[in-house]
């Protein structure tokens, strides 16, 4: 036979269906955003770990001038390497019929096998090469996609200052392309480069490579560590212009990825943990209410002999299947949403394949979590009033505080209607549960914060960027140093507004044992289109003499100002200098080393010369423009600042907009469970109380302005609390992850605060109107029959 | 003094409850009127409809058939506001379990009415004459059960109702504290002409009425005047 108290569970879900319902959607928005973003990380580390194991992407990096093939067995005999993989890598520039701009590139040398040892190519489409036909060639699928190149299709591809025709057969994906990134342009832009993939004879006689490589890959032996190898490839490899190997955390793709897991980290374990923490919290607050609601029947259940352990599991029962049904719709939907969103992050992380996990801890998590707190505010609620004598617990609870506190009798006042000082007293008796609503309502405004947070720092860091740190419209980079005299051939370009050069060098940053590979941006001390800023937007003079070092790079090398540090060039004199640090900045960019540039020319032992020029540019004229600049010969790329914007927006923007989007959607939710809850609550605890002012003739209205005004109460006080819970929270989060190439800064637009108030106001006007309703449809009758 | 024309007047009230197998009759067909100033005790046991009947008097609910007017108000029809200006502005009420409002003090809960009347006595007065001025400051949690009673009962009158409806009055109370709160009832009906209708199911009470209706099954069953009424204080049970 059914237990009558489980019947009882069944009846009480039932009658109580729409505040069941708005509770188990509480849980099912923490639970949702937990799994979706949870699993979502772990879908990108899953497809990156994949992707580096099948495709065996290298440990050890290294490029060099050009070393005879006979290097390579000298390599393998270095304790702890393990493969090593010779190539030819050069960077090239496209010719294209549609665009003017300069579209440049790397081609890589295939060896006659086909597939390489080492970063191994995963076929998207096509087919490899033929060894008979060397001008068949595999292009990265990004760039294909972007282009829409499709095999069979010819290439013209500048290759030593030689134009030369390729047909694409295939496209593919490669570990160290990720994110295909060149100097100069801080994001991936698949549309303006292309990794070229041809066989080993065309590159090497194309570029007098026979017989020689200038770029290596190797791995470790199994338990090597990479300093000792680092060092030794390095003394092998110096006499053939090495240029310093390096390992997967200096490797562009790799490190830009990192960066951005980072982020995502931020987005996707952080925010949903703080994010599940607060509904679980609300759930606990909201469930201790509901559950005090029932103080008359848990009373008459002891009154008729139930032990306190029994009426406990019945509210365990009833509060279980509430949270149950609250995890269950939120794994159903997190799961949903997983698949949608990892989507979305296709364009923007090349992996070969990229599926939302859902891992059993997961779902064993977010379960325990809602079910947890929802019992263990169910069990203190019960205990609170299972304490009591049976006789006590069955009288409507009043609260001691109307005893003991003279100060609630002198609230009322001859000029105050009194069913305001029914509302006061209701808040100033019972301050633990007024206050445990107030965080609640308060704890639900930095849900709807953190997705709006997202949207302003995205606006931020670009009006920052590029409105106010990189204020050129365009850059373009030469194959090689030229002399600062070719401003004078950019300023005569029609179209060109203004233009400045800068010069750009790689090099390895050393401090004790400790090293930092990077570049390091010379620019003129009057610079006006690129501004250096420190973190309150200030603009900050380039130093004379000695380097400027962002605050990340400084931490990694134990630098401060003052001290000395190796800086390496990579390229050209491979100078090796010690110069003084002059000044830590803020990483308001992401990490970077900068110096005026004729003192970087001058540590270079070089003259006065620049490789890269910003430009401010007429937009009316820029067709002829850059066709002009095409045709120069020493110009390798070029950026333009509007299409990376496009770009932007197409993949980290939309990113981050859907992330943002699903997070914001969800806090609504729980914004408005909490207010709805709390005020349907409330009335549910007084419906006697109400009823009886409705009989002895109080109006609606005047019934109403009781809840109305504990409510708005509660909200006057949550609503500022909120907005600075939801800044701290945020401030936390952002300094608590600031990566190497961004930092997020922790900026909250005015707009977004009150957009976040007015969203909880929203909220709870619309509880009052379902709350005058029931108010409105309150039993007059029935109340006289009960005592409670 | 000799009640005079009828105030109330209800023909072939009828309430139904639910629909189908649930259906209840509550009241069948009743037909009553009451005077200006009159004490009517209604008897009956659980269920004979006494406390539809006083609902429906009492604006709180709707017959499902016939009608209630009183003086010029018709009761059956009425929109909610009608109902409540009509509670606020004629009817006073007292309830089996009081109903009074726990968060505020026996002054203010009396006051409570006294803001929404048009003619209200003060709340003091109305303490007054329930005997209970020396408690005004306290929450109703503070008092006996006999006391809150009053206060429901200062409460109900405040307003100078012309109808004061109390649904078993004493049903909570001991034969003491109950022998109290009727003679506050008593007083008000005497010194102020409320007309006045006490439901109980305490025949004793009946010796306090002008006339006494005794329900059964929904129905008037019984119709007596009572020419010797007895004081509060000698009611017994």
């Amino acid at each position: 036979m059914v237990n009558v108290l489980d019947i009882k569970v069944a009846r009480d879900l039932w009658s109580m269906r729409l505040q069941v319902l708005s509770i188990a959607l509480l849980v099912a928005a923490g639970v949702a955003v937990f799994v979706m973003s949870v699993s979502n990380y772990q879908a990108l580390i899953g497809a990156m770990e994949a992707h580096y194991r099948n495709e065996r992407f290298a440990d050890i990096f290294v490029g060099m001038t050009r070393a005879p093939l006979s290097i390579v067995d000298r390599l393998r005999e270095i304790d702890g390497i393990g493969i090593v993989e010779p190539r030819v890598a050069e960077p090239v520039r496209v010719i294209r019929e549609d665009t003017n701009l300069p579209i440049s590139g790397r081609v890589i040398s295939l060896p006659a096998a086909g597939q390489p040892l080492l970063n191994r190519l995963h076929l998207v489409q096509g087919r490899w090469p033929d060894p008979l036909h060397p001008e068949e060639v595999i292009i990265n699928a990004a760039y294909a996609e972007a282009r829409a190149v499709r095999s069979g299709e010819t290439m013209e591809v500048v290759l030593n200052g030689r134009l030369q025709g390729f047909r694409v057969v295939g496209t593919a994906l490669s570990p160290e392309f990720i994110f295909a990134t060149r100097a100069a342009v801080p994001l991936p832009d698949d549309r303006n480069f292309v990794v070229v993939w041809a066989s080993e004879d065309a590159v090497a006689s194309a570029f007098d490579m026979k017989g020689a490589f200038n770029d290596a890959l190797m791995t470790l032996a199994p338990g090597a560590g990479p300093q000792h190898v680092l060092e030794e490839v390095d003394r092998l490899l110096a006499p053939y212009g090495g240029t310093g190997a390096y390992g997967r955390s200096d490797q562009p793709s790799h490190r830009f990825l990192k960066d951005e897991l980072a982020e995502q980290e931020t987005l996707s374990i952080v925010m949903p943990s703080v994010f599940l923490g607060i509904a679980a919290f609300l759930l606990n607050v909201v469930i201790g209410r509901m559950v005090e609601a029932q103080r008359g029947q848990i009373a008459s259940l002891k009154a008729l002999g139930f032990a306190n352990r029994t009426i406990a599991f019945h509210y365990f029962k009833l509060v279980t299947a509430i949270a149950l049904l609250g995890s269950a719709i939120g794994l159903v939907v997190g799961r949903w949403f997983a698949i949608g969103v990892v989507g979305s992050y296709g364009a923007f992380f090349r992996f070969p394949s990229l599926e939302a996990q859902l891992e059993p801890w997961l779902l064993v998590a977010a379960t325990l979590v809602s079910v947890g707190a929802a019992n263990l505010a169910a069990a203190s609620a019960v205990y609170r009033i299972a304490v009591l004598a049976p006789a006590e617990a069955m009288r409507p609870e009043t609260p001691p505080a109307l005893h003991t506190f003279s100060w609630l009798q002198a609230i009322g006042s001859q000029r105050i209607p009194l069913q305001y000082v029914i509302a006061a007293r209701t808040i100033l008796g019972r301050p633990v549960r007024t206050l445990l609503t107030t965080v609640g309502i308060a704890l639900a405004i930095p849900l709807i914060l953190f997705g709006l947070y997202w949207f302003d720092a995205i606006d931020y860091m670009i009006d920052v960027s590029f409105g106010r740190i990189e204020r050129g419209d365009a850059f373009v980079t030469f194959t090689e140093p030229v002399s600062a005299d070719a401003l004078y051939e950019l300023r005569a370009i029609p179209g060109v507004l203004e233009a400045e050069v800068q010069r750009v060098v790689p090099i390895t940053l050393r401090a004790g044992h400790r090293a930092y590979r990077t570049s390091a941006t010379g620019l003129d001390s009057a610079s006006e289109l690129k501004v250096l800023r420190d973190s309150a937007l200030r603009p900050i003079a380039v130093p004379s003499d000695g380097i400027m070092l962002s605050r990340t790079i400084a931490r990694q090398l134990d630098l401060n100002v003052g001290d000395s540090v190796t800086i390496e060039v990579l390229e050209g004199s491979r100078a090796v200098r010690e110069v003084t640090v002059r000044r830590i900045s803020d990483d308001i960019l992401g990490a970077s080393v900068t110096m005026e540039r004729t003192a970087l020319n001058r540590l270079m032992r070089e003259g006065s010369v620049a490789n890269v020029a910003a430009l401010r540019i007429d937009p009316g004229q820029s067709d002829r423009l850059w066709s002009r600049i095409r045709s120069m010969p020493k110009i390798e790329a070029s950026s333009i600042k509007a299409l990376w914007f496009a770009l932007f927006n197409e993949t980290i923007g939309g990113m981050v907009v859907i992330g943002a989007l699903v997070l914001l959607g969800f806090g609504m939710l729980i914004a408005i469970g909490v207010v709805y809850n709390s005020a349907r609550i409330a009335l549910q605890e007084r419906a006697w109380e109400l009823a009886s002012l409705r009989i002895v003739g109080l109006t609606r209205r005047e019934v109403s302005a009781v809840i109305v005004s504990e409510l708005a109460v509660e909200l006057i006080v949550a609503i500022p609390a909120g907005l600075l819970i939801g800044q701290y929270l945020i401030e936390l989060i952002a300094s608590a992850r600031a990566s190497e190439s961004f930092q997020i800064p922790a900026v909250i637009d005015r707009s977004s605060y009150a957009i976040a108030a007015l969203l909880v106001i929203g909220a709870a006007i619309a509880s009052f109107i379902t709350i005058r309703r029931r108010i409105d449809r309150l039993d007059l009758v029935a109340v006289l029959k009960t005592r409670d | 003094m000799q009640p005079l024309a009828p105030v109330f007047v209800a023909r072939g009230l009828t309430k139904v409850y639910g629909a189908g197998d649930s259906r209840v009759v509550a009241l069948k067909d009743v037909d009553l009127d009451i005077r200006q100033g009159e004490f009517i005790v209604l008897l009956g046991p659980s269920g004979s409809g006494k406390s539809t009947l006083l609902n429906i008097l009492g604006g709180l609910d709707a017959p499902t058939s016939g009608t209630a007017t009183w003086r010029d108000h018709e009761l059956t029809g009425a929109s909610d506001e009608q109902l409540t200006t009509y509670r606020r502005e004629h009817v006073g009420f007292v309830f089996q379990f009081y109903n009074l409002i726990p968060s505020l003090t026996v002054e203010e809960n009396v006051r409570l009415v006294a803001q929404i009347a048009s003619n209200p006595m003060t709340p003091a007065e109305a303490l007054e004459l329930v005997g209970l001025s020396h408690r005004a400051g306290h929450f109703p949690s503070q008092l006996s059960g006999g006391e809150q009673q009053r206060v429901a009962v200062a409460r109900a009158i405040v307003k100078r109702p012309d109808i004061l409806l109390c649904d078993e009055p004493t049903g909570a109370l001991d034969v003491d504290t109950g022998r109290l709160v009727l003679a506050a009832i008593a007083k008000v009906n005497a010194e102020l002409n409320t007309t006045t209708a006490v439901i109980t199911h305490n025949s004793a009470i009946a010796g306090m009425a002008h006339r006494v209706l005794r329900l059964s099954g929904g129905r008037i069953v019984k119709e007596e005047p009572n020419p010797r009424r007895i004081r509060a204080e000698d009611v017994t049970w």
